[in-house]
């Protein structure tokens, strides 16, 4: 493995998460070749590339649910060997736990170990308002539509507070108009919270409207194929020029029409 | 950020006031054409033995509860008189009770212990697939030499009964257990296996397990009456008394006691089931 430093993600901007040289194969397919990567403290970064491009698997490696096989993740510095409070997870089919209430999966991670309850209850409030769920927190999640679930989902990760917010197709499988506005949302979050993010998602626009940075994968095997930065004011609107460009440079890198947006 | 929200929780209506009245009614034509049936039939069959009414079986029943017996409560040893049908069901749940909750307790014990370790499942997968398939009431032989078919007796071959209907409902919820479910616990700090069995693991399996165990109820009375028609007091035993004196409505009398006693129980913790799996 590469002890070097001087590579060229440059050394100006603080870096949260450090990926180097990571490989990962499962039996047939080399989900992960080589994949080196940083992102910087509070940036807002899409990783987007053609299914089996090992987006998911980088993502699950940074959380620590996947150990690559070679190279090394760093986040802030330290080397990650498991999950941990301070990387939270929001997961494409919500992984929302059914038989807990809304109240109950946001306070999830803040009973862990059990904390001190007019806190939790008060810090609860505060999420459940920041996600927009008023009026449900003592629903349980078969009663709420898709674009719900996901709120549940997000709140629940920001619960405890992380510094990496990692998010895997988040709005994957919710209809257009709530993606929209789960958009904005998020963007505000992010704001206001100024967390790290790492968004995995296939949809360029999707990527466009969200990332100050967005990481193109190719597949077979998967690899970083190159970097955009997008210097946009946000909100963005999808019809501006400097957008349509955007995504169309995106496009041609990768080449192939990928699957688009539902 | 905005606060309205994209609910779209439109109640189902899940059957009218008209449909109900409609499909009770229904259920009411269905028992009432057997009782014709019944009827008829017990009239035209020749002896009458064979066949008891129904006006006389209803007799019987009500005969159940017109004279008393004393039993005796095993480990206390002290007698009880009671309604001549309540002392039997009493005898049989003697036996039922803690053969149901013993077998019931060690085997959703074992299905979640195996489950959720691996190499608990490996050591022990193949005994389980040998041990499986024998028929719970093929243990009376053993519960006869090492028990007596006594209380004890028939409670064993329930407590076998009960074992493995509840141990395959634990066993298969707990290898239910989305891993996606797993993974955003350990993500929001769920570290020990023994916290992701709590937190996760029965939670989530807490459905099958409860489906295993009012399985179990049900096949627990079949199992019961087999283990009394060996001789073990109770029921199941009157039955075979009953018909051994050729009183064959007093036979229909106790299979109506048994089905009455099955339906309070499922009925009751069907109710319980509702009640503490409102989220599914």
């Amino acid at each position: 493995m590469a002890l070097s430093s001087d590579s060229s993600t440059g050394r100006d901007s603080r870096e949260k998460i450090t990926i180097q040289n990571v490989s990962r194969s499962y039996e047939s397919t080399q989900a992960l070749a080589d994949v080196s990567f940083s992102v910087a403290e509070g940036e807002f970064c899409c990783v987007v590339g053609p299914s089996g491009c090992g987006k998911t698997t980088l993502l699950r490696a940074i959380a620590g649910l996947d150990d690559p096989d070679g190279g090394s993740i760093l986040v802030g510095g330290d080397p990650v060997t498991g999950p941990g409070l301070d990387r939270g997870m929001v997961f494409q089919e919500y992984a929302l736990f059914p038989w807990r209430t809304v109240r109950g999966n946001i306070r999830f991670g803040l009973d862990r170990p059990a904390c001190d309850c007019p806190d939790c209850e008060a810090r609860v409030k505060e999420l459940v308002d920041l996600v927009g769920l008023d009026g449900f927190e003592d629903a349980y999640p078969k009663e709420l539509s898709g674009g719900m679930k996901q709120r549940v989902g997000i709140a629940r990760a920001l619960a405890v507070d992380p510094e990496i917010l990692l998010m895997d197709e988040p709005f994957g499988s919710v209809d257009a108009r709530m993606r929209d506005r789960l958009h904005g949302e998020l963007l505000d979050i992010w704001t206001q919270t100024e967390q790290t993010v790492v968004f995995v998602t296939h949809d360029i626009d999707e990527a466009v409207t969200l990332a100050d940075r967005v990481i193109v994968m190719d597949a077979d095997p998967g690899t970083v194929q190159s970097t955009f930065s997008i210097d946009l004011e946000r909100p963005r609107g999808r019809t501006a020029r400097d957008f349509v460009d955007h995504v169309a440079q995106i496009r041609d890198e990768l080449g192939s029409p990928v699957e688009t947006s539902h | 950020m905005a606060t309205q929200t994209d609910t779209s929780s439109s109640a189902v209506v899940t059957g009218s006031f008209e449909g109900d009245l409609r499909r009770y009614l229904r259920g009411l034509g269905g028992l009432l054409v057997f009782l014709l049936v019944w009827w008829v039939g017990a009239m035209t069959t020749q002896p009458s033995y064979l066949v008891p009414g129904p006006l006389e079986s209803v007799r019987a029943f009500v005969d159940l509860f017109a004279t008393s017996t004393a039993i005796v409560v095993p480990i206390l040893g002290s007698s009880l008189v009671l309604p001549t049908g309540l002392a039997h069901l009493a005898q049989t749940l003697f036996h039922y009770v803690p053969g149901l909750l013993l077998g019931a307790g060690c085997g959703i014990g074992l299905g979640l212990t195996m489950g959720w370790n691996g190499a608990l499942d490996d050591w022990l997968r193949p005994l389980v697939r040998v041990l499986r398939p024998i028929p719970p009431l093929a243990w009376i032989v053993f519960a006869i030499v090492w028990f007596g078919i006594h209380h004890t007796g028939a409670a064993f071959i329930v407590f076998v009964g009960a074992f493995w209907i509840n141990f395959y409902g634990a066993y298969g919820g707990v290898e239910g257990v989305s891993g996606e479910l797993t993974d955003a616990a350990s993500t929001l700090g769920v570290e020990r296996d023994l916290s992701m069995l709590k937190l996760v693991a029965l939670p989530s399996a807490a459905p099958q397990v409860l489906t295993g165990f009012r399985t179990s109820i049900g096949r627990c009375w079949m199992i019961v009456v087999g283990a009394e028609l060996f001789g073990a007091p109770g029921v199941g035993y009157e039955i075979i008394n009953a018909s051994n004196n050729l009183a064959m409505a007093t036979s229909v009398a106790y299979m109506f006691l048994i089905s009455l006693a099955f339906l309070c129980m499922d009925v009751g913790f069907r109710l319980l089931e509702r009640r503490d799996l409102a989220w599914r």
